[in-house]
């Protein structure tokens, strides 16, 4: 019998020491998670730790979906850096017939050179062959089919990452699905994947 | 008749009940289960998502036990293919 609850004991105090070890794990990990979202570390490793308490799993299962659902600090630096004050504001000159360009380099070595104007609200970057007439073939691997999608307003021109895994990006900063539409008028050059695109007036 | 024969025959009777009892216990724990997942695997999956990794990942959270541990090392340790707020720290 003796050996019995000793077993038994042994049992327990195995599983009170790897709880002990995972909740650490965890702890560190949410610390980590949060952090690369720009939250403080410290609310991921709070919401784990309020498991110990007497609010039990509820409080930190409600933390998770807020988390996942929530505004991420991430998100919100690429576009201050995008939309800042310091981009000079649309050119109130420019003619609302002048169509757009976009022109640049494969990783082929092979140069594409892309014009589209009024004639159609929005324009779609892809990698495939294009099969619409609002397409814009940009016949690279890194380009995704499609990759991100151009809208014109009047004299001014949107982009919306469409989420393909080459990513978009604004003048460096990377442009993400969830930051929906931007405004790319007064932008230099636009990236799809691993091709950099120069915009002008045409 | 020994004694280990009639302690077989007296229990006889119960063991088909006692396998239902059994099997349903397990079946309701496997539900449990899955529904605990399942509230794990939505906002999960939108996490990896929005990190840049395919949001399947999170299915990982129907092993048990250590499922959930690998996705948040998953996430924890690897580089957010959609940019990190801090890249530096990884």
């Amino acid at each position: 019998m003796g050996a019995e609850l000793v077993a038994l004991m042994g049992l327990a105090g195995l599983g009170s020491a790897f709880a002990v070890v995972g909740l650490v794990l965890a702890a560190w990990m949410a610390w980590r998670i949060v952090d690369k979202a720009g939250l403080p570390g410290w609310t991921g490793l709070g919401a784990i730790l309020l498991t110990l308490t007497a609010v039990g799993t509820i409080v930190p299962l409600v933390l998770l979906w807020v988390f996942a659902f929530m505004r991420w600090p991430r998100d919100e630096a690429p576009v201050a850096a995008t939309a800042g004050p310091a981009l000079p504001p649309p050119l109130q000159a420019l003619s609302d017939r002048r169509g757009w360009r976009l022109a640049g380099k494969l990783t082929t070595g092979a140069t594409v050179s892309l014009g589209f104007n009024e004639s159609a609200a929005t324009w779609t970057l892809t990698g495939a062959a294009a099969a619409l007439p609002t397409d814009l073939s940009v016949p690279d691997p890194s380009v995704g089919q499609p990759h991100a999608r151009l809208m014109i307003a009047g004299t001014r021109l949107g982009l919306a990452d469409l989420g393909s895994p080459g990513g978009t990006f604004i003048d460096g900063a990377r442009l993400l699905p969830e930051h929906g539409p931007r405004d790319i008028t007064a932008v230099q050059t636009i990236q799809v994947g691993a091709v950099a695109l120069v915009l002008s007036r045409s | 008749m020994s004694n280990e024969t009639v302690f077989v025959l007296t229990w006889m009777p119960w063991l088909p009940w006692l396998l239902g009892i059994g099997s349903a216990l397990l079946l309701m724990l496997l539900i449990g289960h899955m529904l605990v997942a399942l509230v794990l695997i939505v906002p999960t999956w939108r996490i990896c998502a929005r990190a840049g990794f395919s949001g399947a990942w999170s299915l990982l959270h129907l092993v048990p036990v250590i499922g959930a541990f690998i996705v948040m090392a998953i996430l924890a340790f690897g580089d957010w293919p959609n940019g990190e707020a801090h890249p530096e720290r990884s």
